[in-house]
């Protein structure tokens, strides 16, 4: 298990286009990926269940991933945060 | 041989073309859906869930491709991902073993996600509750054979249990070539649209629907009712003799177009058309309709979330005006009710909503929504020959409110430094039988009186014009309906001002004779009807039609003057 603590800067927080970037990144790997936040966690490979948690701007998230390539898979979500989806 | 089915034809005419299903109400399609074993309804999910999903795919492709559809791809894509969310799914798989059917359960399972969504604070994931339900329905529509609405460059036939009036106003006349209706009566708002239009419709196919697939190519018989499914060439044929036929008769028509609706005797009446939306005119005027009797706005007000906007009408109502080349253009205000019930009226569903809080009434209570209305008539008046008509009045009261607010909208308009037309007409549609009897007292206010017969007959006999088990009972030539017509023209003439007619009896040339002979001036109609009404003005004197006038309003009875105009004319 990997994992990483973020805390989500972009202006509109995690609505449909970061969501599905982030969802589609989540994909990529075999590993199970999990998101943790607001006392929830949940699947980060359903964009239904990452929108439901309302994640905002400033909202701290972790990022959980576990299997063959979790490690990876931490990294390039944390990025894609830190990276504020291409947003400001 | 093809398969032929047969419902109610309400609008003559053939058509030919290719079935579009415009069902957006999945009611009638859920109930008549016969749902397999569990595994089978979880094998019609996961594979309705995996097409959909690539549908997606594709449009996302080529709308990635177009820099002004990016945005839309983007959604698209959220859409996709959304179809191919594991947690839908496994709601889906769950319901499906409590429901024992695919496109409940899928609907069911995206609502609860849309409820989950909605009960969010962030307006932006409250709003994407609209998503999921479009997704779901997309889904469910799969399951059920629905294919999404796609409109080519071909002619189409709409077909669906009921088609939203807002589908059929939102597409260019020259795309329809037809009209299929699982329910209806000949008075629901799609097939008065399609009336304006002449559009060969169907009715009351019910169940029939079924045999009909999206993409079919069908003939339709808006006379006989018939509709030939895929037809061989045998079929078509035959069919192509019929169309020849309809266009003889059209050329016959065409002839008319330019002459005048003018008896043998010099007495000249002005024929115009009923329309439902600003994209009606040019079609009226192939037919030779003068100007336009009746524009129902009520079409600006449906299919919105939201109250139209001054400018919205604005446009609309300026398009229509200048379409009509220097001949009126007569504008009826809001006329809905609780019948016609709009998200943004609020009006509570009614017991009697033809009897109710509709119309002028609603009007006179609601600023925000009259004031837009006759200050976008006001100002499109500048662009040609408007006229203002109030439906519904029932007393003097009323309409000397309504002139108010028609001030006040003067008012604002010179405070925003509008250009707006002081010389539009103001007029009231007669169609209580209130407003009838006080025709003599009423005429010294308004500029002109346009007979609404629909209503007018409905209300002098108590009597619902969309009921099957009364509809011998409907006779716009009862003494009584004659009786407040005539009375409504002769005040009219002794007050100086016009009087028209705007209901369906004026499309019958018989009953333009009476008319003529009590002194009308105006007739508005469906469109298509104009010629034959013509050919019967010009082929009578006014002296003859005085003759058979007095005749008639000797009889005692509504069927007996049917009977003796039949004979007579």
């Amino acid at each position: 298990m990997t994992e990483a603590t973020i805390m989500i800067e972009n202006k509109t927080g995690i609505h449909a286009r970061p969501a599905s970037i982030f969802v589609q990144t989540a994909t990529k790997f075999k590993s199970k990926v999990q998101i943790k936040a607001k006392g929830k966690t949940v699947d980060a490979k359903s964009i239904l269940m990452i929108m439901s948690m309302g994640l905002v701007k400033g909202t701290e998230m972790t990022i959980l991933a576990d299997g063959p390539d979790e490690a990876e898979a931490v990294k390039a979500l944390t990025d894609l945060v830190a990276s504020k989806f291409g947003e400001e | 041989m093809a398969v032929t089915i047969r419902g109610k034809g309400v609008i003559s005419g053939i058509a030919v073309g290719k079935i579009m299903l415009a069902g957006q109400n999945l009611d009638g399609y859920l109930v008549n859906y016969q749902p397999g074993s569990v595994d089978e309804e979880k094998n019609k999910a996961e594979g309705a869930l995996t097409a959909v999903a690539d549908i997606l795919s594709e449009s996302v492709e080529r709308m990635q491709k177009n820099e002004d559809q990016k945005e839309q791809a983007a959604i698209m894509e959220a859409h996709r991902m959304m179809v191919q969310d594991p947690a839908l799914h496994d709601s889906i798989m769950n319901k499906i073993e409590e429901l024992k059917s695919a496109p409940q359960s899928v609907l069911k399972a995206a609502e609860e996600q849309a409820a989950m969504f909605e009960s969010m604070e962030d307006e932006y994931f409250a709003a994407r509750a609209v998503d999921l339900r479009d997704v779901g329905k997309r889904i469910a529509k799969y399951i059920l054979g629905v294919k999404e609405p796609e409109i080519g460059d071909e002619k189409v036939i709409l077909c669906g249990q009921e088609v939203e009036p807002s589908v059929i106003a939102g597409m260019p006349t020259e795309q329809i070539a037809g009209v299929l209706l699982g329910a209806g009566s000949t008075t629901a708002h799609a097939v008065i649209i399609a009336k304006a239009r002449a559009i060969p419709t169907v009715v009351g196919l019910g169940e029939k629907l079924e045999a009909i697939s999206d993409g079919d190519h069908v003939i339709v018989d808006g006379e006989q009712g018939e509709i030939v499914i895929n037809p061989n060439e045998a079929e078509r044929a035959s069919y192509n003799e019929k169309i020849q036929k309809q266009k003889e008769l059209a050329a016959h028509y065409a002839q008319l177009k330019d002459l005048e609706a003018v008896t043998t005797d010099g007495v000249k009446v002005e024929l115009m058309a009923n329309i439902g939306s600003h994209m009606d005119v040019d079609n009226a005027l192939t037919y030779g309709a003068q100007g336009v009797g009746l524009f129902r706005s009520e079409f600006v007000f449906m299919g919105r979330e939201d109250i139209p906007n001054e400018e919205d009408q604005f446009k609309a109502y300026k398009e229509a005006i200048e379409k009509c080349k220097g001949g009126l253009c007569v504008i009826r205000t809001m006329d809905i009710g609780g019948d016609k019930p709009l998200p943004y009226l609020n009006i509570p569903k009614e017991e009697n909503p033809f009897l109710g809080f509709r119309a002028v009434r609603i009007s006179l209570k609601r600023r925000d929504l009259f004031l837009p209305q006759l200050k976008a008539i006001l100002r499109a008046g500048v662009f040609g020959k408007a006229a203002i008509m109030v439906p519904m009045v029932i007393n003097v009261a009323e309409f000397k409110k309504v002139k108010e607010f028609i001030e006040e909208a003067k008012l604002e308009l010179e405070h925003e430094g509008k250009a707006y037309s002081n010389s539009v007409q103001v007029g009231i549609m007669v169609e209580t039988p209130a407003a009838a009897v006080m025709t003599p007292v009423l005429a010294k206010y308004v500029d002109f009186f346009s007979i609404g017969t629909n209503d007018l007959v409905q209300y002098t006999l108590a009597c619902d014009r969309g009921n099957a088990s009364i509809s011998d009972l409907y006779n716009h030539f009862n003494p009584a309906v004659l009786t407040l017509i005539q009375r409504t023209i002769t005040s009219a003439r002794e007050n100086g001002i016009w009087a028209g007619m705007c209901g369906e009896m004026a499309s019958d040339p018989n009953a333009a004779v009476l008319l003529l002979g009590m002194g009308i001036s105006e007739l508005s109609m469906s469109a298509p009807s104009i010629p034959r009404v013509k050919e019967k003005i010009r082929s009578i004197s006014s002296i003859k039609a005085k003759e058979i006038l007095a005749d008639v309003m000797k009889m005692e009875d509504g069927d007996e003057i049917k009977a003796y105009l039949s004979k007579v004319l």
